[in-house]
């Protein structure tokens, strides 16, 4: 089911402001990122708990941190190469360390800012915040799993890093109750487990429908938090289906592929494939063309699943 | 400097601007304010002041150019090209795939490129690293880096500021483009950091204030950095942001221009109209 397509920074800033204007613990940062992450309303609905502080992304991951410790709920988004490889440090110690009640969210993640070249790119994301222990890491995969993500990381006591994207992504879930850590069966299949997170998903559930039509049944699971794993899903699906494909816009160096393929060797070893980006300072383009170079459209999803069937 | 000497660089800057038009005419988007505002800087840069070889781009002791404001690219490879640096065929594929000139500045894919900014408030330390180099190899040459005026937030501009200082290095001039706007909107409304030049002066450099858009005053500014200061220069260049798109100058909503084959029609129009002022002028 795809449905209309909508703008996940609006998305995401709407729904963080719906629920800040009745919670007051919740304070939003801003490193010059604020209104082109949704918060125009909210910064003139209640201007003092809207901060601004321009661009020093290391100094405001730290004022995040101590704001939480007065039990403030601080929500600092960003371009997610400066929430997460710029202030990393401060990631993990101000937050990490000091187990702090901050939502991180990086947005036009990934790939997305596809002409803005590889410092605007951000594909290691999930590899760093995950060396942090403690942290959550959610991928939403549809405007309506943002909406339903974002409730539950307010809800949730202690760091998370989101990552949301840029291009107007399409609807594919109904919105339900988003519970950290569970992954999301989409589609049930024997021949082949395919694990996705993020907006990918859209391609990917096209890619499973070609993939029907050619016979090939799909067990589609999403994979809406990066970090955790839910290993019992995975598990339980690589035993049943004994192969297992991952996709996601991250390098495939350090990522949910290198995530899972670990979980799976520990547990149930079985042969692994990562669609990923290459380990590279990624070419700069339209965002659609750089996904099809690098195999990560429907298209390319497909075939490398019918290469690795054999 | 004669007259007509000076009157060919603001041709040339005019005709860099011209330039940045042709690439947004292959992307219809890109960072024209800070890329227009700081046109005139760069200009003078690059076809007065730096030892260069557009020939030899690696040669050991060329000055640098750093843009510590990376998406002000648009300005950089406008005059790189002007320059010589490579055919003015490759702007137009601006914003397409593999382009050569991505929407940050990429060291390995264009001669002239000097560091891989975009992530800014940071080119003033790889710009001080540089520096240090060259006086160390003593081939006399001189690091320039633009900075923008928001990008000054963050804090590695200010380790690095005191550490040039301190290591009392004399051929690194910064310029800040003082255009007073940033993504979401006045600078001292986002993270005032007036004085500019006081911060630097009480850092230990020596400081100079001009209207960055007036090619007299850069030139003039760039003439009288003091050869034995035995210290870094800032040079705070009041500036208009967007200058030259005449209905968009000053106004934040062309930080990033999303743009139309109408709009960029009227924009060349003017901007070749003052060309073609200026060529006569040069040619009389
Ligand atoms: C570390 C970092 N944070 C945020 C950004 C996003 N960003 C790009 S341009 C810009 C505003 C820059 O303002 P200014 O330095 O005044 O440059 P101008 O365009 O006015 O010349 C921001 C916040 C970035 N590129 N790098
Ligand atoms: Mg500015």
């Amino acid at each position: 089911m795809i449905g209309n397509k909508e703008d996940p920074r609006k998305v995401f800033g709407k729904a963080v402001s719906e629920i800040a204007l009745g919670d007051d613990r919740i304070v939003i940062l801003s490193a010059d990122s604020g209104k082109s992450s949704g918060f125009g309303d909210f910064m003139k609905a209640a201007p003092e708990r809207y901060f601004e502080f321009g661009i020093m992304e290391q100094a405001v991951v730290g004022v995040a941190s101590g704001l939480a410790t007065t039990g403030k709920i601080p929500v600092f988004c960003a371009i997610a190469p400066f929430v997460t490889a710029r202030p990393y440090e401060m990631f993990r110690n101000d937050l990490g360390y000091m187990g702090q009640n901050v939502k991180i969210v990086g947005r036009n993640g990934g790939i997305t800012y596809s002409d803005l070249g590889a410092t605007h790119h951000s594909l290691d994301d999930f590899g760093i915040i995950s060396m942090i222990p403690g942290v959550t890491i959610l991928a939403p995969q549809d405007p309506n799993e943002i909406r339903s993500a974002v409730k539950a990381m307010l809800a949730h006591q202690g760091p998370v890093y989101m990552r949301i994207g840029n291009a107007a992504i399409p609807n594919l879930f109904e919105e339900s109750p988003f519970v950290i850590g569970e992954g999301r069966q989409i589609t049930s299949g024997e021949d082949v487990t395919i694990l996705s997170t993020g907006t990918l998903t859209a391609s990917v559930l096209k890619a499973a429908q070609r993939l029907e039509a050619a016979g090939i049944h799909a067990d589609v699971i999403g994979l809406p938090t990066v970090w955790p794993l839910d290993e019992e899903k995975i598990v339980a699906s690589a035993r049943k289906t004994g192969k297992v494909v991952t996709v996601e816009e991250h390098y495939v160096h350090g990522g949910l592929g290198s995530f899972v393929a670990t979980l799976l060797a520990e547990r149930c070893p079985t042969p692994v494939c990562r669609l990923a980006i290459p380990h590279l300072y990624a070419t700069s383009g339209p965002y659609d063309q750089i996904l099809k170079k690098y195999g990560l459209d429907a298209e390319g999803i497909f075939q490398s699943v019918k290469q690795f069937l054999g | 400097m004669t007259e007509k000497e000076m009157t060919r660089l603001k041709l040339q800057a005019t005709q860099c601007r011209l330039n940045v038009l042709r690439m947004l005419r292959a992307s219809h988007h890109g960072h024209i304010g800070g890329a227009f505002s700081a046109m005139d800087i760069v200009t003078a840069l690059y076809f007065y002041k730096m030892r260069l070889d557009p020939k030899r781009p690696d040669m050991e002791n060329r000055d640098r150019f750093v843009l510590s404001a990376g998406h002000k690219c648009l300005c950089q490879y406008s005059a790189l090209a002007e320059r010589g640096y490579f055919p003015k065929e490759i702007l137009d594929t601006y914003g397409s795939l593999d382009s050569k000139i991505p929407g940050h500045p990429d060291m390995h894919k264009l001669p002239g490129i000097e560091a891989n900014t975009g992530a800014l408030g940071h080119g003033l330390s790889i710009a001080l690293g540089m520096a240090l180099g060259q006086r160390l190899s003593r081939t006399g040459a001189n690091v320039y880096v633009v900075m923008g005026d928001g990008e000054l937030a963050e804090g590695s501009n200010w380790e690095a500021a005191a550490a040039a200082a301190h290591h009392k290095v004399e051929n690194l001039v910064a310029f800040i483009d003082f255009n007073g706007l940033q993504i979401s909107g006045r600078v001292q409304d986002v993270m005032d950091f007036t004085p500019i030049a006081g911060h630097f002066k009480a850092f230990g450099w020596n400081t100079m204030e001009i209207n960055g858009n007036c090619m007299e005053e850069v030139v003039q500014a760039l003439d009288s950095i003091p050869a034995d200061a035995s210290r870094p220069t800032a040079i705070v260049a009041h500036t208009i942001k967007a200058k030259g798109l005449s209905f968009g100058e000053g106004d934040v909503a062309y930080h990033f221009w999303n743009t139309t084959d109408e709009l960029m029609d009227r924009a060349e129009q003017e901007l070749q109209a003052l060309a073609e002022q200026y060529r006569k002028a040069v040619e009389a």
